[in-house]
């Protein structure tokens, strides 16, 4: 390390900084120390003068590096990055002191407060001298992309994508596309017919000459990183599997229905006319609402959250279930208009565009509403044969603090959502992770919820949690989106910041392989040494730590540089 | 013990005028506006709830119903426009129809033309037999009114009005015996709560002071003015028939009342007429056909009645016999449907469910506070409920 000219700014961000810490004092110290080549305080580094400052500085005073001591990182790291760059020094030559969120901030006493300053500084400026310069890379990426499952959500994604003129490998485990909503009669609230939706959206997926459709097969393994992915496809009846290229996946594999049985006082399986929402779509698709013995049924429930909700099953409501039920109550009422329809309910979530003029079709129609507690749901038996009806509900009513008894000659259980039994063998393929529920977790639930925690992986519809077609259809085309903006770009920037294995000193352990949380290290047979897909790796530092040779090196975040941070503050 | 719902019931109200109960959906902002609305008689919520949900005993045996009355400002706050004062009215209808014992207010209900020409038929049978009397027993002269040869000799036309006053007001009688039957009964409440609260009958039956209480005072005063112009004029006819009659002279110490009830009728009529058709206020923008005749009727008897005063005092005796006639055609029809089985009712109804309304409350706060005095009326109504009884 030649003999370094260090730069050091220190902002007062107005009173922010400077109400609590003497930004001119700690200017005045740093002065002093060895390796320093100027100091001053500013009143808003991060302003276009102040940027300025440092770049001009840089090329005054021959400096080569900077320490700025302000805000947190997570603010300005990026903006002081930029200057160091248009001074002519590498972004990399930086270090940040954060003598706002952790020092000014936080404390009153401003003496004690303006010495810890001045320590933050002094490690930042001991830190700096053993920066190296660091370079971004790019990786061409592969535009072509990999939809797994071929549902609303699947086949979006695709149509998506291939509008575009990419390809897309479409790959689908039954023989025919349309997933769930294939099972469905009309949706919720407009009434349009799930049919025609899938029909056109099939016919287009199958008739277009970007996407390859994959019947009967299903993922088997997927190798690479992001840009740069190896899919293996088998098809059942096929003698090998087939690899492919792609530079991204899409996992769009559904949910499956929570098993009615499992409620033992709805009577599902022992009662004949208890059915579940699955099995009225197909009654509604036939054409005609008819209990077991083949009549039309006088009495008509339907109860709500069977599974969802509960502290005994799921404790997630499944979304979709209140406003189908009110679809039910409108195709029942329309098929046999003099029945008696009665919808159970805990909440009636009507959260979406027009469902809440839905619900109030759904009253002025006649039905009637009853509501039940949370883990008090009803129960139904047989009725005796002085009844008028097949059935009765007996359930205790909310609204009007009564225990009642319902008629009912046909019940309709809402089963809920649940993640598939093969979510879990899904999520190891493609390396992403499932919530406490089950469902594949999202980047970010607010602000990204289509990316994952593994780059080029990208998770739409209801496998990521309970959703209706409306939200499916935008999380699809969102990650359609997302994948066409890097495809657009051409290449895959990689951070300048990875770790890397020194090869000398790696016997070979894989235990860094076995803490990487983003599948960013793989072991070469060849040499005998685990490498860090410099690609896929986030600099999260648990290999670093891990290994127990001491041989992976985290850029930018050296033993060396570390220890120096540590040695000026203490 | 869980009550069987009847899912048939919202159906059968429909036909007392109850359009728009399946919306509402249970906000609450009904009952927490109306201002007549206690704790313990928590409406009109809990009513709609009853109705929707089809707990035909509950309702029947409700006296929220009657507790209401009709200032609408619940129909207005609805976020769902649901109707409850509408609906109310409704049950007030069906409770009507429920406490007779003959069935024939219910068919009257549910049918208006069964009604009309129940009205009709009375009306001929009436004007028969007036003629028939007049022309035999009577004066046989249809142009004398007053004096020894009046057409409709004062002493007749008094029994008569004692006769037929005495069986509607029998069947009346019985019909409020059932109301109690439903309403009070399962409480088993000692006689002492029922003598205690005796004069609460007259006082609201005379005044209509709860519907003070309601926002806009107009509507009190205008029901005030119809209410008192018609008991004026049936304590007049029931007991002052003779000295009505006399004349064509005015005798001013039995006119001046009859002048001053007919002017409180006439104001009172107008407004409510001119407030249905105009649909001004929330209550009359809903007018079932029942309420039409009972209306109808109720001017017909007073232009009637003001007629032939007018045509007997101008000299004018055959025409006033004529009107007469009409008139007792109008009174017997309107008497004979309205009162035991039709909205006259509401006389004996709401008068006697504000009473019993205060009999529960006190006999609820004794059995709650066993060991001590039963408490003053006021601290007793503002007692809270218990666990696990009514909800609001």
């Amino acid at each position: 390390m030649a003999e370094e000219r260090i730069g050091v700014f220190v902002c007062n961000c107005g009173t922010n900084i400077a109400k609590i810490v003497d930004a001119n004092a700690v200017a005045e110290a740093a002065k002093d120390i060895p390796g320093v080549a100027c100091a001053r305080s500013y009143k808003y580094m991060c302003s276009n003068p102040g940027q300025e400052m440092i770049a001009q500085d840089i090329r005054e005073f021959s400096l080569t590096r900077i320490v700025v001591a302000a805000c947190s990182p997570r603010m300005h790291e990026g903006t002081f990055r930029k200057a160091l760059e248009r001074g002519g020094l590498n972004a990399y030559l930086l270090e940040m002191a954060n003598i706002r969120e952790q020092c000014s901030w936080i404390h009153e006493d401003t003496a004690a407060a303006t010495e810890k300053a001045k320590e933050l500084t002094r490690a930042a400026i001991q830190r700096v001298k053993y920066h190296e310069s660091l370079e971004k890379r790019s990786v061409p990426m592969c535009s072509a992309t990999l939809v797994l499952g071929g549902g609303i959500a699947g086949l979006t994604a695709a149509l998506e994508l291939a509008g575009a003129e990419q390809q897309v490998y479409l790959v689908e485990r039954q023989s025919q596309l349309g997933g769930n909503l294939a099972r469905v009669d009309l949706t919720p609230p407009y009434l349009d017919s799930a049919r025609d939706i899938l029909k056109d959206l099939i016919l287009r997926v199958e008739r277009h000459p970007r996407i390859r459709v994959f019947f009967e097969s299903e993922l088997v393994e997927l190798k690479g990183y992001v840009g740069n992915f190896r899919p293996k496809i088998m098809t059942s009846g096929a003698d090998a599997v087939l690899e492919l290229e792609v530079g991204s996946v899409v996992v769009c594999t559904g949910y499956k229905e929570f098993e009615a049985e499992r409620i033992q006082q709805y009577g599902y399986g022992r009662l004949p006319d208890v059915i579940t929402s699955f099995e009225l779509e197909a009654m509604l698709r036939q054409g005609r609402i008819v209990t077991k013995s083949g009549k039309q049924p006088r009495y008509v429930s339907i109860i709500h959250c069977v599974g969802s909700r509960s502290s005994q099953f799921h404790p997630y409501c499944s979304r979709v279930c209140c406003m189908t039920a009110l679809k039910y109550t409108h195709e029942i009422k329309s098929a046999i208009p003099e029945a008696y329809v009665t919808d159970m309910y805990i909440d009636m979530q009507a959260f979406g565009k027009g469902c809440e003029d839905f619900y109030r079709k759904s009253a002025e129609a006649k039905t009637a509403f009853l509501m039940f507690g949370k883990n008090q749901e009803p129960s139904i038996r047989m009725a005796g044969p002085e009844d008028n009806c097949s059935m009765l509900i007996q359930i205790k009513e909310v609204l009007s603090g009564e225990e009642v008894e319902v008629p009912a000659d046909l019940v309709v259980l809402m089963v809920g959502m649940e993640p598939r039994e093969d979510a879990e063998t899904i999520a190891r393929l493609v390396n992403i992770s499932r919530d406490k529920d089950g469902w594949f977790i999202e980047s970010h639930p607010k602000l990204d919820p289509v990316a994952t925690t593994t780059d080029g992986i990208f998770i739409a519809g209801a496998c990521q949690a309970p959703k209706d077609v409306t939200d499916t259809v935008s999380q699809s085309r969102a990650a359609g989106a997302r994948i066409l903006a890097k495809i657009a770009k051409g290449q895959i920037t990689v951070d300048a910041l990875y770790s890397e294995v020194e090869d000398l000193l790696c016997s070979g352990c894989r235990t860094c392989g076995g803490v990487c949380p983003y599948g960013a290290i793989e072991y070469d047979e060849k040499t005998g040494h685990s490498r860090v897909i410099s690609a896929v790796c986030k600099a999260c530092g648990c290999c670093v730590a891990t290994c127990p040779a001491g041989a992976i090196k985290g850029r930018h975040f050296t033993d060396e540089q570390i220890y120096a941070q540590l040695e000026a503050v203490f | 013990m869980a009550v069987r719902v009847n899912p048939m019931l919202v159906e059968e109200l429909e036909h007392y005028g109850a359009e728009d109960v399946s919306k509402c959906y249970h906000c609450g902002n009904c009952t927490a506006t109306c201002p007549l609305s206690q704790e313990r008689f928590l409406f009109p919520r809990r009513c709609m709830r009853y109705l929707q949900m089809g707990l035909e005993k509950q309702l029947r045996s409700s006296l929220e119903p009657w507790l209401c009355y009709y200032c609408g400002e619940c129909s207005e706050q609805c976020p769902r426009e649901a109707q409850p004062g509408e609906t109310m009215m409704s049950m007030r209808r069906w409770l009507t129809g429920q406490y007779d014992f003959t069935g024939i207010s219910k068919l009257f209900y549910r049918s208006w033309w069964a009604e009309l020409g129940a009205v009709m038929l009375l009306a001929v049978l009436t004007c028969m037999g007036l003629l028939s009397y007049g022309f035999t027993e009577g004066g046989r002269n249809l142009s004398v009114y007053d004096g020894p040869g009046a057409f409709l000799p004062a002493h007749f036309i008094h029994e008569l009005d004692w006769v037929m006053g005495g069986v509607l007001f029998a069947l009346l009688l019985i019909n409020c015996f059932r109301m109690w039957r439903f309403t009070m009964f399962d409480s088993h409440i000692p006689i002492s709560a029922y003598l205690h609260n005796l004069l609460l009958l007259p006082l609201h039956f005379f005044t209509q002071k709860r519907l003070r209480e309601c926002e806009n005072k107009q509507p009190w005063a205008f029901h005030l003015m119809i209410m008192g112009g018609y008991t004026t004029m049936l304590v007049l006819i029931v007991f002052f028939l003779p000295e009505l009659q006399a004349g064509p002279a005015i005798r001013w110490e039995a006119h001046i009342f009859g002048y001053l009830a007919s002017v409180g009728l006439v104001i009172g009529l107008v407004v409510a007429l001119r407030g249905r058709l105009l649909k001004a206020l929330p209550y009359q923008r809903h007018t079932h056909e029942s309420d039409w005749i009972f209306l109808g009727l109720l001017i017909f008897i007073v232009l009637t009645g003001i007629t032939q005063h007018i045509l007997h005092r101008a000299g004018l005796p055959l025409s006033a016999n004529i009107c007469y006639v009409v008139h007792l055609m109008g009174v017997v029809s309107f008497e004979v449907t309205q009162v035991p089985f039709g909205k006259w009712s509401h006389l004996a109804y709401r008068p006697l469910a504000i009473y019993f309304s205060k009999v529960q409350a006190e006999a609820f706060a004794a059995s709650v506070t066993p060991f001590v005095v039963v408490p003053a009326l006021e601290t007793a109504a503002a007692s809270a409920p218990p666990a696990g009884q009514r909800v609001a």
